[in-house]
């Protein structure tokens, strides 16, 4: 890989044990993602994505095996690692301006300075007018959006998504991820985004590692040359897109 | 609420209505029961009495309602925070709720005279363990995926207990306090039963001794109204606490 690198882990291993039983979440596997690019991690449920944000993110610490970031310079990985997780995890209490500068607030930044900033940003996370609804009156598009401020406004470099769209309809998400885009067109970061969607994974990402379970592992590492900006009825019926898609189907088929 | 206050008031009408007819029908004694008019009448001529007596059980009710929740959400809190302080509390604090209140009251007595201190005490004895065990389940409710998200931002357990977990666990909290409500009266009223010389309590004994039936009904009247007042006062607490329920009913 030619791209400075954000972020290196080499031969990471993670066991859970769970009273008698042991799950063998990632056995020995190599992951890079390099610096400024949006890097996704594509596999069927429960092949060990969530763990390899988990450990990326800080929150657990492999048994194996070593995560460095170059990109970030030398320290831990808990408090720098930008995370959005599965789960949108807004708080009731909170109204949407505030639930945005929650990671603000966390890092130090008052209570008044990160509203102020949650709210410049409102228009462009389409969530004008909605600054004092609480969560529970929003659809989940909007949910998603509120979570995703909430990320992005820690202006971290790297940021780790877990399934941000999962959970919704097939409409919403072609949008979100179309917004997403343009985002991150506008504001580089470093991301990874992972999900089980292998066209959601090509459209969006320079480079997509397929993993495969039990043991978890990391099967296939593609760069998708697909030339940005990206529109997704264009990129979807190409026929690149869809040889690439091929490579990925086969591979995975032959790994389970 | 406006609509839910009818339903209530035409059975306590309708009750009311059947006694007084009960009594008049069968003319039961006024000793043993006395009609709700002869309640009434009493209330109406003795307002001053009642005023009287209703302010010291009143006082006495705030002042151990209060020191009841603060003891119980510091107990709580510290339950939840300190894993070795709830091991060596929890037994205890539970041993305190089985002892017999009437026979803690006249030790009270003995240590803090016939002052509204014993009184204050009982209340917030009673109070204070609702308050106490709602806490540490509410604490512990809180969503675990949520705690992880806050150490990504760079949270510390203060921040995670201040931001995360008591707003969370504030419904339970609440509903502590309302069964704290409920018990706070009968806290005061056997406070007030070994040893005073003013309050409700003190007054149902005296109209019990000189037999004025109607008289102890109509303190025991007072003393229903007080308690209502105060468990819905908290529901009205609770409401402004917890805005975010109200408007997520809104869009049911």
């Amino acid at each position: 890989m030619t791209a400075a690198s954000g972020m290196v882990a080499r031969g990471i291993s993670k066991t859970y044990r769970d009273g008698r039983r042991t799950l063998k979440a990632l056995d020995g596997t190599d992951v890079d993602v390099p610096d400024g690019k949006f890097v996704t991690i594509v596999g069927p449920s429960a092949c060990g994505k969530s763990t390899l944000l988990n450990l990326f993110c800080g929150l657990d610490t492999p048994d194996t095996g070593t995560i460095d970031t170059p990109a970030l310079g030398a320290g831990p990985l808990l408090g720098r690692v930008g995370y959005m997780p599965q789960q949108d995890m807004l708080m009731p209490w909170r109204t949407v301006t505030d639930n945005a500068a929650i990671g603000l607030e966390c890092m130090g930044t008052d209570r008044e300075t990160a509203r102020g900033q949650a709210r410049e940003h409102m228009d462009r996370f389409g969530l004008h007018g909605f600054e004092l609804s609480y969560p529970g009156q929003l659809s989940g598009g909007m949910r998603q959006r509120v979570a995703l401020l909430r990320t992005f406004l820690c202006g971290r470099r790297i940021n780790l998504l877990d399934e941000p769209f999962g959970r919704l309809d097939a409409m919403t998400r072609a949008s979100m991820q179309a917004w997403l885009l343009d985002y991150w067109q506008e504001n580089r970061c470093t991301i990874v985004f992972v999900t089980h969607d292998i066209d959601e994974a090509l459209f969006l990402s320079d480079v997509v590692h397929l993993m495969c379970p039990r043991p978890g592992r990391i099967v296939l590492s593609l760069d998708v040359d697909i030339a940005r900006p990206r529109s997704y009825g264009e990129v979807v019926t190409s026929v690149h897109f869809n040889e690439l898609k091929a490579r990925l189907l086969e591979n995975l088929g032959r790994a389970q | 609420m406006k609509a839910g206050i009818i339903p209530p008031l035409l059975l306590g009408a309708g009750l009311t209505v059947a006694w007084e007819g009960y009594v008049r029908l069968a003319s039961i004694d006024p000793l043993l029961l006395p009609p709700p008019s002869a309640v009434v009448r009493f209330l109406v001529r003795n307002p001053g009495t009642f005023g009287r007596n209703g302010a010291a059980t009143l006082s006495e009710l705030l002042v151990g309602i209060t020191f009841g929740i603060l003891i119980g959400l510091s107990l709580g809190i510290l339950m939840q925070v300190w894993h070795w302080f709830r091991l060596a509390t929890y037994p205890w604090l539970v041993a305190t709720q089985m002892v017999p209140i009437p026979a803690v009251a006249p030790i009270l007595v003995l240590w803090f005279g016939f002052t509204i201190v014993p009184k204050a005490a009982t209340v917030a004895l009673m109070c204070f363990f609702p308050v106490a065990v709602s806490t540490v389940d509410g604490l512990g409710s809180v969503n675990p995926e949520l705690i992880r998200l806050m150490r990504t931002f760079g949270a510390g357990p203060w921040r995670v207990m201040s931001m995360a977990a008591l707003p969370s666990a504030l419904p339970r909290i609440f509903s502590g306090i309302r069964v704290a409500m409920a018990l706070s009266v009968i806290g005061a009223v056997v406070g007030e039963w070994v040893g005073s010389t003013k309050g409700l309590g003190y007054l149902m004994l005296h109209y019990e001794n000189r037999g004025e039936t109607d008289g102890l009904f109509a303190t025991v009247a007072v003393l229903i109204a007080m308690g209502i007042v105060l468990f819905f006062i908290v529901g009205w607490a609770e409401n402004l606490a917890l805005p975010w329920r109200r408007h997520a009913k809104e869009t049911l």
